[in-house]
């Protein structure tokens, strides 16, 4: 039990350092709430967007069907909660958008149906004020969707798209459902807000940077001579690893619940359903965190080397994991590979249990995380016992 | 019965010996000290009989135990006093000693009594609660001292534990050190202060460059320049070696060393020679600014049998 002992004396420490404690609780929730703050805007997710319903104006000089679908069907009945439409002549559709009365009209062409279904390039013409904003985006997207699917229905159905051959079984109520299926992966992922986001990832970051702190707190103990006594007294290397993680993982543990509970209760951060998720995962974290930090203090001799290195490697660490710039941003190939740093990992996890993920679903994850920190800790050990026999045989 | 054995000791770091093939042994409840200059390789040879690294070659038992094949058991009945204070600043004396307790596998009523215990060897009872960093020097030194005695160890290995304390402080250290040699406790004690070497210990072994160049009792000691005082002229400055011409013929070669602008002489009967050396000296040409006549100890045993102070 003498690790245990060697850690509580850590711990004491810590805790009668004020200035170590505000730097480990105040300014994670402070930088967090910055963060959030600024960044809101990038990130959406929990913010709402409301669209309010707009009209449109709609001249249909299609020959064809499809024209009358796309106008009726689609625009006047499905999306009937946000848009609102009204049948014109082209000339007065043009007076209308020109006097300012309608800010966007349509006008299908002649040849709509037969453009589409041969594949070719579907004729509509938007007419707009100079600024409509996200209206004009909404109408040309539904004109381009409908356009794209309607080769792809008469395909589906083994019919070959030949103008006025389109089939009655491709109703509208079937292409809109194929539209809406596009769009929606999962109705059951949640989206990330800033809030959450900058939550998990400068707690991840204050996390690393509590265990550089802790490792750099170790290394010049090393370099004291009570390191000399620690060793002449009867604490095993074992044991001493041991008691110096130990330390370290409670102090992170501890940093981790503030930044976690502190973010939910201040800002109202939704960490996800799986509360046993966000457990696990936190103690996952901190084992492989700390048994990083335990190796890389077993190999510095000086603080002096460890802080230099110490600040620079966890602001590579954090850039890489995404504690800096969203991982949204960064290729899928480059965000799978960055998993095998530990922040990494953690941040990518705590993100799928605020999308929903369940504790079942990152189990992997957890299982990495810990095995990491094994591995750290056993190749800590080997190099610590065999510091003494190099450095004196 | 001896409680530490040391047989051909040998240490090197690189090209550098550090420690050349020292052999000496220590019995149950004596006070040994081990005396040289800084750089001689006391730590080092203190190092190695506390298993805190191996030797080269050579052999170290206390107590029975093989140091190099088993330093854990050894360490179990030594006590270890570093040279620099090894103490946690931000906590209290009794917190200290208490953690240093358990470190020894001391736990429960046991470590209650013995932390109180040596709380009052140390004579800080009434300061226990007080953080070490608001003590003096020389109160750390004797947390520090304190923190090597709370297992109760056979033997107390201490590396200059006076270093830069006041002269109360160190009263008490060298007290304190002397009560445990007496209630039974083996000490080794490492110094270059000739004094409180010979206030405390009965045997001494004196290194110097990495060899046991003399060891035995004072006495003996002293009997290797055969009980002589030393006489030392202070000379006025330019003097040169041909100064020690003056006295061939009339002294032993030997007995004569010429230290910066210092002479000196080692002789059994100081007050009959001093005139005539002083004349000799004066007839040279050279004017003598100070005479100083100092009775045989550690000091000029180390200068007779190196030419150099302890503390160059």
């Amino acid at each position: 039990m003498t690790f245990w002992w060697l850690a509580w004396k850590d711990l004491l420490i810590i805790i009668r350092d004020k200035k170590a404690l505000l730097t480990l609780i105040a300014m994670p929730l402070l930088l967090i709430s910055i963060l959030g703050a600024a960044f809101g805007d990038i990130m959406g997710g929990e913010e709402d967007v409301t669209i309010k319903k707009f009209d449109l104006g709609i001249v249909n000089l299609d020959k064809g069907p499809l024209g009358g679908i796309l106008s009726d069907e689609v625009f006047n009945k499905e999306l009937s909660d946000q848009i609102k439409v009204t049948y014109y002549q082209e000339k007065d559709l043009v007076e209308k958008i020109n006097n300012h009365k309608l800010s966007i009209g349509i006008v299908i062409d002649e040849d709509f149906t037969e453009t589409v279904t041969t594949g070719k390039e579907a004729k509509v013409k938007v007419y707009t004020v100079p600024d409509p904003g996200i209206k004009s985006i909404i109408v040309t997207t539904v004109i381009e969707q409908f356009a794209q699917m309607i080769p792809l229905e008469a395909m589906a159905n083994g019919a070959q798209p030949v103008q006025g051959e389109i089939q009655e079984t491709s109703s509208s109520d079937e292409l809109n459902q194929s539209l809406l299926q596009e769009t929606t992966v999962n109705p059951d992922t949640e989206t990330v807000g800033s809030f959450q986001y900058y939550a998990a990832a400068m707690g991840v970051m204050f996390l690393l940077m509590t265990a550089v702190q802790g490792v750099s707190t170790m290394i010049l103990e090393k370099e004291q001579e009570v390191y000399k006594r620690l060793l002449l007294s009867n604490l095993t290397y074992l044991e001493y690893l041991l008691g110096k993680m130990l330390g370290l993982f409670i102090i992170c543990l501890t940093q981790a619940f503030f930044i976690i509970l502190g973010t939910k209760l201040l800002f109202g951060v939704d960490w996800g359903k799986s509360v046993a998720g966000i457990i696990i995962m936190t103690f996952a974290f901190v084992v492989s965190t700390c048994g990083l930090g335990v190796l890389a203090g077993s190999f510095f001799k000086t603080e002096k080397a460890f802080g230099v290195a110490g600040m620079l490697g966890t602001q590579i660490f954090a850039a890489l994991g995404g504690s800096m710039v969203p991982i949204y941003v960064l290729p899928d190939a480059f965000v799978a590979a960055a998993k095998v740093l530990p922040n990494s990992l953690a941040l990518q996890t705590y993100l799928d249990l605020m999308t929903g993920s369940s504790l079942v679903d990152i189990i992997p994850a957890i299982s990495s995380a810990i095995a990491l920190g094994g591995i750290f800790f056993v190749l800590g050990l080997i190099r610590l016992s065999s510091e003494r026999r190099r450095k004196y045989a | 019965m001896n409680i530490l054995s040391v047989q051909e000791l040998k240490k090197s770091f690189g090209k550098f010996d550090a420690v050349k093939g020292v052999s000496f042994s220590i019995e149950k409840g004596e006070s040994f000290s081990l005396l040289g200059p800084n750089g001689a390789g006391k730590s080092t040879i203190i190092n190695m009989i506390t298993g805190l690294f191996p030797p080269s070659s050579g052999e170290i038992q206390i107590n029975g135990i093989d140091v190099i094949k088993n330093a854990k058991q050894a360490q179990k009945i030594i006590g270890v006093v570093p040279q620099e204070i090894a103490l946690y600043e931000t906590l209290s004396a009794k917190e200290n000693l208490k953690f240093w307790g358990r470190m020894y596998d001391l736990s429960g009523k046991e470590l209650e009594k013995s932390v109180d215990g040596v709380l009052e060897i140390i004579g800080l009872t009434d300061r226990a609660k007080d953080k070490v960093s608001t003590f003096s020097g020389g109160m750390k030194r004797r947390v520090n001292i304190g923190a090597a005695i709370l297992h109760q160890p056979e033997v107390l290995i201490m590396d200059e534990p006076t270093v830069g304390i006041d002269p109360q402080s160190r009263n008490h250290i060298l007290e304190t050190v002397k009560r445990l040699n007496n209630e039974g406790m083996t000490i080794i004690y490492t110094s270059h202060y000739m004094e409180e070497v010979e206030y405390l210990c009965e045997r001494i072994g004196i290194i110097d460059h990495g060899e046991l160049i003399a060891c035995g009792t004072l006495k003996e000691l002293r009997e290797t320049i055969g009980d002589r005082s030393r006489i030392v002229l202070t000379l006025d400055r330019g003097t040169s070696v041909d100064i020690l011409n003056v006295g061939k013929g009339k002294f032993p070669e030997k007995d004569i060393q010429l230290q910066d602008n210092k002479l000196m002489l080692f002789h059994k009967e100081p007050q009959l020679i001093l005139s005539d050396l002083i004349q000799l000296v004066t007839n040279s040409g050279t004017r003598v600014t100070s005479v100083e006549i100092i009775e045989p100890n550690l000091e000029s045993v180390f200068l007779h049998l190196t030419g150099r102070s302890l503390r160059d």
